[in-house]
């Protein structure tokens, strides 16, 4: 009885063992949840990752794992050391072929730039994909944090997520309560392009005390007109453009005297990196328009 | 065709008809927009005396576009009479022989360099005229000036163009492809230059109209025309020149707006009939109110979103022509 029982503790404890050896590497498997709510697992910390979006290669770079990054695509200027990533097409058309000789053990993407199909043909492929696709600031720390993780560099992560949250609620204390400014936020001119209230830039905008006064618009980058424009009647515009430069563009509102934000010379400018990409540095972006916007609310005073 | 004694009143009541139309869509595309204008307002503003902003609504975006519609819809239409007589084939519409795939591909090539407004403007025209006698040079080459080979080789070279076209939009900056599709799909918002195209369309109209009897004899046949005293080589180098003109006139103002040079002539065939003496006004008066309505509902149908009018066009202009085909049997 007693050897019976000593036989079945001894193979009770061999199962045991065995599971514990069995779930063992499981345990050291990295795994997170990226935007989409897909769940991306690796092995061991990525060595080899390849970005396919301009932002996403900022995120990597914040998050520490700018050494890890193999590849880019076009675009991917920043931080500066990102420019001499080799590149392997723009987000639009990538070069599948130098993608899979590169063998990244991770892929950073990004749905609506890259699409649903070119993602789901990289899990074919069997690479390991983890997709960004922020609609709020928020996220953009979550990424940081899981893109962290997931390199293997998570302290130095986390303490860019907690750098950028701190700035986002600095940021949000200071000029979240101010009088709101109705502006008009410009993508393009021709046509005529703006963002609906869904469109992180407007989240920009809220966060400076600003009201987008096209948020209610069903299309996320809606063509409007002048006449719309006009009707409504923003206290100031706020355009992008092309690059660093101030679009000429901008001065074509001159026209309409008609309009608070010329009357009031409130034709404002951010450069299109600081806002349009959903990374790290959008916050310097909220933070110009948020000064620019306390400037249009200092005109106020007689 | 009505009896001769009709002949005359018919006339009458189509014109009556047709110029109340137009003057129907140009009210009403000064009176409807995001900024909400009075009739009286409306009044005032076009007399100057308006206070607000409703006055340089109306005169400044509303008046300059509903022009540059009415412009661009009659040049379009009066350019498909003729090319449909030049080829022979109801099929044909001013696009058919390239002019526009040339137009379309210098202008993105300027909306990809970063250029707008006149500049613009310019590339779309040049790139139409370079069109115009590449197609010209290189159907002269084939030995003599047939239908079939002009046709052919207008068909050629848009498809090169087609390509030249695919090809930029592939690569062309990311920011510049919204642009890109709305000068494709042909768009009213950034319209310029009516006034250019205002004096082509009179000036081509009445060219047209002085050549409106041979058309009517082309249109029977070449041979029939050419024994009833018609020089139909040079009627036909004629009619090439000009509908290439009133297309790249038109494609210059407002990108490729389709369907209104297909199916505008076929719509006022089956209503005032074969004769070009008629016909030609006709299709002025109504492609240009066609596409002023066209482009008042583009701009208010989903308002303050805008759509291009090129989709409105062919989404009203389809049901339209189906409708008018079946009730006049298929004798388009």
């Amino acid at each position: 009885m007693r050897t019976m029982t000593s036989a079945v503790e001894r193979l009770a404890a061999a199962v045991l063992a065995a599971l514990l050896a069995a779930l063992s590497p499981a345990r050291a498997e990295i795994g997170v949840t990226d935007d989409l709510g897909r769940r991306v697992v690796l092995a061991r910390p990525a060595q080899r990752i390849v970005s396919l979006a301009p932002h996403a290669t900022e995120l990597l770079f914040a998050a520490g794992a700018g050494d890890k990054v193999v590849a880019a695509v076009d675009y991917s200027d920043y931080p500066p050391p990102a420019r001499r990533l080799p590149r392997i097409g723009s987000f639009a058309s990538i070069d599948l072929e130098r993608l899979l000789a590169l063998r990244p053990d991770l892929v950073v993407a990004w749905q609506s730039g890259n699409g649903a199909g070119t993602i789901e043909r990289l899990e074919r492929l069997g690479l390991t994909v983890y997709v960004t696709e922020s609609h709020r600031l928020e996220q953009i720390a979550a990424d940081i944090e899981r893109l962290g993780e997931l390199a293997g560099t998570g302290p130095a992560a986390a303490r860019a997520a907690e750098a950028f949250r701190a700035k986002l609620a600095a940021l949000a204390a200071r000029y979240g309560g101010q009088r709101p400014v109705r502006v008009f936020y410009q993508v393009w001119n021709q046509p005529l392009t703006t963002v609906n209230g869904e469109q992180i830039i407007s989240q920009v905008l809220s966060l400076c005390g600003g009201r987008n006064v096209f948020a209610e618009l069903p299309a996320l980058a809606p063509t409007v007109d002048v006449e719309a424009v006009l009707a409504a009647d923003p206290e100031a515009i706020i355009a992008s453009g092309m690059d660093l430069s101030r679009p000429e563009w901008l001065d074509d509102w001159r026209r309409w005297p008609q309009l608070q934000a010329v009357r009031r010379g409130n034709l404002l400018f951010v450069p299109p990196d600081l806002l349009q990409r959903h990374s790290p540095r959008i916050l310097d972006g909220a933070e110009s328009v948020c000064r620019q916007l306390e400037r249009v609310r200092a005109k106020d005073a007689p | 065709m009505p009896v001769l004694s009709h002949r005359r009143s018919h006339r009458f009541a189509v014109f009556a008809a047709l110029t109340a139309l137009a003057l129907f869509s140009l009210l009403l595309a000064l009176g409807a927009g995001s900024v909400p204008v009075a009739p009286a307002e409306l009044w005032a503003a076009l007399r100057g005396e308006a206070a607000g902003v409703g006055g340089p609504v109306v005169l400044e975006l509303r008046l300059p576009r509903a022009l540059s519609a009415f412009v661009t819809g009659g040049l379009l239409a009066l350019a498909g009479c003729l090319t449909q007589v030049l080829l022979r084939n109801p099929l044909a519409d001013p696009y058919i022989l390239g002019i526009s795939g040339g137009a379309a591909t210098a202008a993105l090539l300027g909306i990809a360099a970063g250029l707008g407004g006149a500049w613009l403007s310019g590339c779309a025209f040049a790139g139409a005229l370079l069109s115009m006698f590449l197609v010209f040079g290189l159907a002269r080459g084939r030995g003599g000036w047939t239908s079939t080979g002009l046709l052919l080789t207008g068909v050629v070279v848009a498809a090169g163009w087609g390509a030249l076209i695919s090809l930029l939009l592939a690569i062309g900056p990311e920011q510049s492809l919204r642009g890109m599709l709305f000068w494709l799909m042909g768009d009213l918002g950034q319209a310029r230059g009516w006034g250019f195209g205002a004096a082509l369309l009179l000036a081509g109209l009445a060219a047209a109209l002085a050549l409106a009897r041979s058309l009517n004899l082309l249109a029977r046949g070449e041979v029939q025309a050419s024994v009833l005293g018609v020089a139909v080589t040079p009627l036909r180098l004629a009619l090439f020149f000009l509908a290439s003109l009133l297309t790249a006139a038109a494609v210059t103002i407002a990108g490729s707006v389709g369907f209104v040079g297909l199916v505008v002539p076929h719509l006022l065939r089956l209503i005032v009939g074969g004769d070009h003496r008629l016909l030609l006004p006709a299709a002025a008066l109504g492609g240009g109110s066609f596409l002023v309505l066209a482009d008042t509902l583009a701009r208010t149908v989903i308002a303050p979103q805008q759509l291009p009018v090129g989709v409105l066009s062919a989404l009203i202009g389809v049901p339209l022509f189906l409708f008018l085909l079946r009730r006049h049997g298929s004798g388009a």
